[in-house]
């Protein structure tokens, strides 16, 4: 009766699945497990490691580390990796200017936590350069005039990579709700659109 | 408070329950965390956090049974919108989940957790009311589930009913009968993107010669609990839909609901605008059969 449908874009879901196998993942449970094993032999709770090990593919490359599990992708991006070309705005997954892709597909980084990315590939602003070239979306930003001030246009650009990635030509309104989720306070939305538009057509 | 935080990642349904048997501390449940997360304090004071995302069969079943479909409380709304069973056989709840959040949110959020969270303003939550969603919930005793429905789960805003133990695995959605249903969700919000709704109305029917045979009607942000109008749903049965039936249908929808004044909207507000959204399904419907 069971019949396993995947919607089209599996990447993500196909990853989770290999995860269970994963080296890291099983890793990170057993961990857990360890932790309760202890805290019942002690009735105190077990004495904390201050960081988790975690392995995450930063822009292509792989990445060992260690990161305090209350660290947000963003603080974790910016802080440890000085990645600073993702802003952190309002710090609370409202208005999109640290959106990065995770595995593909936008997500706001300052509202999960950096462990949430482990196993996963992000994708920031600084990985759409291929050394000194710019990227066909941030070219069509400049060429368009697709912000104003700038702070929000790196989150308005991963995001429209997120749309790009899964639809090559979005429609006016495709691109409207896809990037309904970032904010631009100098109000340059028709810029922006224009500028999706334009990436588009590259 | 704890400066810090254990995240345990249970990668299946046996190694969760396993963790939860043993378990001696109290601990939050988390899937996409959309919710948990802006409320920093919440889950900082959390101390142990139980990831559902790593649990595989969560994050990844959708069975087709022959009349329903089996989904995994993890699965993202992405993932939701994305099926093409569910588009097909469930129009409404695609179009509920596209309205959440914004893409970025979609993405992470779940409709597990959507239910869990116990929202009054939880967008899917009407919606699966008029599906009749059953909630399987773990962990699993003799090999069963124990069945909920979204109403009997809620006890209250941002209160469930759930036992420290115990977490939503599968939601259950029997196919609706395919012969003409019609259906309609709204949200009224903010704005389209990113709002947290004042309010919102779903409706599931299907007519018989020209009558109503069944109709089902839930409206979200209106009561501390999700529950179907079922007073409004029985004096639509079997009549005919004309603009006085209609009239009378939004009057008793407004008698029915018991909204509250909060910082999104009002109490007046909440009660008039359901009734004209009761108004304008009713009426789409009727002319629709037209």
């Amino acid at each position: 009766m069971s019949e396993k449908k995947k919607p089209h874009s599996i990447s993500r879901r196909k990853f989770l699945k290999n995860l269970g196998s994963g080296v890291v993942g099983t890793t990170v449970a057993m961990h857990g497990l360890q932790k309760i094993s202890k805290a019942q032999e002690a009735a105190e709770p077990p004495p904390h490691t201050d960081r988790s090990p975690m392995t995450i593919t930063v822009n292509g490359k792989q990445i060992t580390t260690l990161v305090q599990p209350q660290t947000s992708l963003a603080d974790f991006l910016r802080g440890q990796l000085q990645l600073t070309g993702t802003k952190i705005v309002c710090n609370h997954g409202e208005c999109g200017a640290c959106t990065v892709l995770l595995n593909g597909e936008a997500v706001y980084s300052c509202h999960i936590l950096a462990l949430d990315a482990a196993n996963k590939s992000v994708e920031t602003i600084e990985g759409l350069l291929e050394a000194e070239e710019l990227h066909p979306v941030q070219e069509a930003f400049l060429d368009h005039d697709g912000y104003q001030c700038g702070f929000c246009t790196p989150g308005q650009i991963m995001a429209a990579q997120a749309i790009l990635l899964q639809n090559s030509k979005p429609t006016r309104a495709e691109i409207m709700s896809g990037m309904s989720g970032n904010l631009c306070r100098c109000g340059a939305y028709p810029k922006i659109i224009e500028s999706v538009m334009a990436a588009a057509e590259k | 408070m704890t400066d810090r935080i254990d995240i345990i990642s249970p990668v299946n349904l046996a190694q969760l329950d396993h963790i939860l048997e043993k378990l001696r501390k109290p601990a939050t449940y988390v899937a996409g965390a959309t919710d948990i997360m802006v409320q920093k304090s919440r889950w900082e004071q959390a101390g142990t956090l139980i990831d559902l995302r790593t649990v595989q069969e969560l994050v990844s079943t959708l069975e087709i049974g022959p009349e329903g479909i089996l989904i995994g409380a993890a699965l993202s709304f992405t993932d939701i919108i994305r099926y093409r069973i569910i588009q097909e056989k469930f129009p409404i709840l695609v179009e509920s989940c596209r309205q959440i959040g914004s893409v970025q949110i979609q993405n992470r959020a779940t409709l597990g957790g959507n239910i869990a969270n116990a929202s009054p303003a939880g967008d899917t939550l009407p919606v699966l009311a008029v599906l009749n969603a059953e909630l399987w919930i773990g962990p699993r005793l003799k090999d069963n589930f124990t069945k909920m429905s979204v109403d009997e789960i809620m006890t209250g805003p941002g209160k469930n009913c759930l036992q420290p133990n115990q977490y939503i695995a599968y939601i259950y959605l029997p196919f609706p009968e395919p012969t003409d249903p019609f259906w309609y969700f709204r949200k009224v919000g903010q704005r389209y993107s990113m709002a947290i709704s004042k309010l919102s109305l779903a409706v599931l029917g299907w007519k018989h010669n020209n009558h109503i045979r069944e109709i089902r009607i839930c409206a979200g942000s209106v009561s501390p609990r999700i529950k179907r109008a079922v007073l409004t749903e029985k004096l639509l049965s079997n009549q005919e839909l004309n603009s006085k039936v209609i009239e009378k249908a939004a009057t008793q929808l407004m008698k029915e609901i018991k909204p509250i004044t909060d910082i999104r909207s009002t109490h007046n507000y909440r009660k008039s605008t359901a009734g004209r959204l009761l108004q304008e399904s009713l009426s789409t419907w009727a002319r629709a059969g037209k």
